[in-house]
């Protein structure tokens, strides 16, 4: 047996012992990292411990469990972590100003932020914005060779390794974290995006109901509806506030400061959820219904840049949805022309 | 393609179904060969075809293929195909052509191309590409894919110099673009993101004479399978790199390149306006924060695809979040003029916004404020609030330019009634009890404050410096310099070491507060050390962002604090040297040259105290000439810099007494600006006293000593 294989195994036991009972075991004919990864009973559970009210103090065995299996370095069980991400970093923020021990999801946090600090070997995500004056390699016509500078942009700073969560640096470490999650979006489950989604409502504190489209689309409208409603109802007022009425600890708000640095992260792993490759209905009405949010808060702030990126999103979601199918352009042509010629 | 496979049924069983075949000027109807098809036959329906067209085997077959893709059995499509060897055939067609086309290749030929091989290359390359489609249907992707591949490998294997336009007909140049096409769809649908990412740069970087609207078609998706997919693309390889070219090395560069080509070939006119482009470069460009190059975008936008107010406000966004808000704020007045969109509520309130941030147009902002408050209705009710809270910051700016005492007194009040307002409809928004934590501050009001500092540091978590900063200042405005200093060192934990700075230098003026100068020499030296060290262990990229910078201490700010302290312990040459170093850092500078005029008038003074001689000396006459021309020359550098124009008062005031209409008009001008400056008070107290208007005297005196006791270490207005 692998060494690899012998971390899963071990990770496995670990968790079945937390959890008390693992519905299946080992022996089924799946893999236990996929097992792990993939299957919903064992996601559901893990979700609901971290949903409970004391889950994140240094003590809680399932934290502990998320840290070791972290460290691991084996990457499917770091897979299986950053699959429960966003509940960790979405109920971690919502809880940072009650006062509560949550060392034990610090220690997640931490981990997850030193391995990205490693691996990018604390180095600045850059982006060189093209400019349309210097040649490239899509160009089709020939541009003389300008002397424009090209604009320099960062997208991730410089990364400074960090031993504890100081409460400044708490927005950007998780954003360092999301960072990471969206880097490995392709392989993270579904049902984790779709986690991801409704929490971004919760986080805007905003009920974006109101920027649902009125015409057009009633059809589709309805279940999105119902969706969102399980989450999010409106109060009356127009003033729209976030109840989250499935774990009872939730029920306080979660409205949580949302500066640049966690934002942008949690707009590209939007951005993916609504018009990535996934075909699954589910995972786009609940990323729609999270930009509706997001655009709203963005408003609430008059924040320019948010207002900016959260509007082409919805722009863009409701394009995908509302779109007609367009003739597809790989299909032959005279498909229906009664006349065939060589 | 159930659509098409339904009404080909509906229309056979209609009997309209009338297909023909023609070919070599001969016609066959379809039915005859479809119910062999249908039976199985394929031989059969293969050879009625070739006696009935004349054709040879693969051409029948082709065609037979064909006539299966269309009517929707693809299994049986798939058969037909497999019975061409069309690997062989594309094995045969390679010499023949490349053999010709090596003698023939070059634009001035114009020499007609032999259209037997193109024809049978046609022929080949279709049923091989129609074999990928009927692939596809059934859902064997991969395998779709090799076949879609195997066209392409095809065409370049025959066109080795790649395609240009007189060398290809319509037919096989269309079966071509097709291919290119489709095959990084169908890489995306076997989830094969790398060889996706492969055949798009194949497809865009090959000379495949695809015409614009596929290309462009092409461009668009690579691009959003570059900015959504969520998998790194490796970047393109050095074969296809020119010297001197640009070559994106990521995914967000290469998806920006690709949507700014694809909006250039609109504004050329080659491409049809498809509205989503500008929304996804938007995305890519704001996630990289580079509005302006937004900006620049929108602006080449040609006339008529946007409203010109919408296109205004999308500028504004973007001058906005680049920084440039005088830029913002007059694109927001062209669409907020009454013949324009007047009502429009997310430009109203970015003008409010933008306007609150500056007393001369905060009165504009208020307008704003009442208008957006008034459109705020329907569904965007929900803003409210924003607009309640808009109105206060601008109200409360516009109160700091205030003519009158009165008139500010009532523009604070009113202030406050407004962020009142909107804390009720924002009722979690914790960045409004920050605003009205500070408002209250402002106006003396510092139990008020620091209620809602409190809220505010609770709230966020403590995770916002300036929420730390508001608690400390209202403490010490307070007095409270020890239960200042506690909150200082909780902030200090909460701050990673290279955002310490503005804390350190609270506390050292806190220590000052408390007359413990050598302990705050001690902080300032620690800052001093954190700044010099920052600056060295960071290249250029920290100073780039912007978010850093409006809270950061520079070096300068450090010398002038010690110059300060040493000066008021009467360390001459330390404050000297710590003045010097200030200097070099800025040259003009209203404060140094204020503390240097300090240092000469507390020197003096010094001298008197220790030799009273009754008259003035010449020396002495000599020295607070200097001291005036420091503090007039700090005025000339900065016209408004309230110190030194308490410092002149003060200075003329001790002159002697026929300067006294002077110092007061200098003192009156300094309260204008900062009404809350004892200082000012004070020796306004003194005019007057010796001046021999008493009462005036003791009312001056009694503001002076009250705003000592609620006087915070540094401003609160440099929140707002």
């Amino acid at each position: 047996m692998s060494d690899s294989n012998s971390k899963v195994h071990s990770a496995f036991e670990a968790l079945s012992f937390i959890l008390g009972s693992i519905p299946l075991s080992v022996s089924s004919c799946e893999t236990p990292e996929s097992l792990l990864l993939h299957h919903p009973e064992i996601t559901k559970q893990i979700s609901n411990h971290l949903k409970l009210p004391n889950s994140g103090a240094g003590e809680n065995e399932l934290c502990r469990w998320l840290y070791n299996t972290f460290q691991s370095s084996d990457p499917t069980l770091q897979l299986v972590v950053l699959k429960f991400l966003p509940i960790i970093g979405g109920v971690y923020l919502s809880r940072a100003s009650l006062r509560k021990s949550l060392a034990g999801f610090e220690a997640i946090l931490l981990a997850i932020y030193a391995y990205e600090t490693t691996s990018r070997r604390g180095q600045a995500i850059t982006v060189n914005v093209p400019d349309l004056s210097h040649p490239s390699i899509y160009h089709e016509v020939a541009v003389m060779n300008s002397t424009t500078e090209l604009n320099l942009a960062i997208l991730s700073q410089t990364l400074e390794p960090h031993g504890t969560i100081r409460s400044t640096k708490r927005a950007r470490i998780v954003g360092v974290c999301f960072e990471l999650y969206y880097s490995k979006i392709a392989l993270i489950p579904l049902r984790s995006k779709i986690d991801f989604c409704e929490l971004c409502v919760i986080w805007a504190g905003q009920d974006g109901d109101m920027y649902e489209d009125e015409d057009g689309r009633k059809h589709n409208g309805e279940d999105i509806h119902d969706g969102s409603k399980q989450n999010a109802s409106t109060s009356e007022g127009g003033v729209g506030k976030i109840t989250k009425g499935k774990k009872g600890e939730d029920k306080k708000d979660g409205r949580i400061p949302l500066p640049w640095e966690v934002l942008q992260p949690v707009l590209r792993i939007l951005s993916h959820c609504l018009m990535g490759p996934t075909k699954s209905k589910e995972l786009k009405d609940a990323a729609s219904a999270a930009s509706r949010s997001l655009y709203a808060r963005a408003l609430h702030e008059v924040n320019p840049q948010a207002i900016l990126t959260t509007g082409s999103l919805l722009r863009l979601g409701k394009m995908a949805i509302d779109s007609n199918v367009e003739p597809d352009p790989t299909e032959i042509r005279d498909l229906r022309n009664p006349v065939i010629t060589l | 393609m159930f659509r098409t496979q339904s009404r080909e049924i509906s229309l056979s069983e209609n009997n309209v179904a009338v297909q023909e075949v023609c070919v070599n000027g001969l016609c066959m109807k379809t039915t005859l060969v479809e119910e062999k098809l249908d039976e199985g036959n394929i031989q059969e329906a293969e050879s009625s075809l070739r006696e009935g067209l004349s054709l040879n085997f693969e051409e029948a077959r082709a065609l037979l293929g064909r006539l299966e893709y269309q009517r929707g059995n693809f299994e049986s499509a798939l058969r037909v195909f497999d019975g061409i060897d069309l690997q062989a055939a594309v094995q045969r067609l390679q010499p023949s052509l490349t053999e010709k086309r090596s003698t023939r290749w070059g634009r001035s030929s114009n020499e007609s191309v032999p259209t037997v091989s193109q024809h049978a290359a046609n022929l080949v390359l279709e049923a091989i590409y129609l074999k990928a489609k009927s692939l596809q249907k059934l859902w064997r992707i991969t395998e779709a894919a090799r076949e879609c591949k195997s066209v392409l490998d095809a065409v370049e294997r025959i066109f080795n110099h790649g395609i240009s336009d007189v060398l290809v007909d319509n037919k096989l140049q269309e079966t071509v673009s097709k291919s290119v096409e489709l095959l990084p769809e169908l890489w995306k649908q076997a989830d094969c993101y790398q060889e996706a990412t492969s055949s798009y740069r194949r497809a865009l970087l090959s000379q495949w004479n695809l015409d614009d609207e596929c290309s462009a078609r092409i461009q668009k998706s690579f691009a959003l399978f570059l900015l959504y997919s969520g998998v790194e693309a490796s970047p393109p390889s050095l074969a296809v790199q020119i010297d001197g070219s640009y070559v994106p090395k990521n995914n967000l560069e290469e998806a920006i390149l690709l949507l700014m080509i694809l909006l250039k070939k609109f504004h050329d006119g080659k491409t049809k306006w498809d509205p989503s482009l500008l929304d996804h470069l938007t995305f890519a460009l704001c996630v990289c924060g580079q509005t302006s190059v937004l900006a620049r975008q929108y602006e080449e936008v040609l006339p008529g695809i946007f409203h010109r107010c919408d296109r205004w406000n999308t500028l504004a966004l973007s001058y906005s979040a680049a920084g440039q808000n005088n830029v913002a704020l007059n694109l927001l007045r062209k669409s907020l003029n009454k013949h324009e969109k007047p009502d429009e509520l997310m430009a109203l309130l970015l003008s409010a916004k933008i306007c609150s941030e500056d007393p001369l147009l905060a009165f504009e902002g208020v307008g704003y404020a009442r208008r957006a408050i008034a459109n705020a209705q329907g569904k965007d009710e929900h803003l409210n609030g924003v607009g309640f809270r808009m109105l206060g910051l601008c109200l409360g700016k516009q109160a700091k330019v205030a003519s009158s005492d009165l008139e500010r007194s009532d523009l604070q009040s009113e202030a406050l009634k407004a962020l009142d307002k909107a804390i009720c409809f924002e009722k979690d928004n914790p960045d409004v009890l920050f605003e009205l934590g500070v408002q209250y501050a402002e106006h003396r009001n510092s139990n008020g404050a620091l209620r809602c500092a409190k809220r505010f540091v609770d709230a966020t978590g403590g995770s916002m410096l300036k929420g730390w900063k508001l608690l400390v200042l209202i403490l010490s405005a307070q007095q409270r310099y020890s239960e200042a200093e506690v909150v200082t060192d909780a902030a200090l934990d909460e701050t990673a070491k290279w955002e310490q700075g503005p804390l350190l230098r609270l506390k050292a003026k806190l220590k000052i507060s408390q007359s413990l100068p050598m302990d705050a020499v001690e902080t300032y030296r620690f800052l001093l050390a954190l700044i010099q060290a920052q600056r060295k262990s960071f290249g250029p990229h920290r100073s780039n962002i912007l978010q850093m910078e409006d809270d950061k201490v520079s070096e300068f700010d450090v010398w002038q604090g010690l110059a300060n302290i040493y000066s008021s312990l009467s360390y001459w040459r330390d404050a000297e040297i710590c003045l010097e170093k200030a200097r070099t850092l800025k040259q003009y500078s209203a404060s140094t040259l204020h503390t240097e005029g300090k240092i000469l008038i507390i020197f003096l003074y010094k001298e008197y105290m220790q030799v009273p001689l009754p008259s003035v000396t010449y020396e002495e006459r000599g020295r607070t000439q200097k001291a005036l021309s420091a503090y007039s020359n700090a005025l000339v550098v900065d016209p408004c810099h309230v110190p030194s124009k308490v410092s002149v008062g003060a200075l003329l005031w001790k002159m002697d007494t026929k300067s006294l209409p002077v110092a007061r008009s200098f003192l009156s001008d300094a309260l204008r600006l900062e009404p809350t400056n004892r200082f000012a008070w004070h020796y306004m107290g003194m005019v007057h006293r010796n001046d021999g208007r008493v009462a005036d005297a003791a009312d001056c005196f009694q503001a002076a000593s009250m705003l000592e006791e609620s006087d915070p270490i540094e401003s609160f207005s440099s929140f707002l």
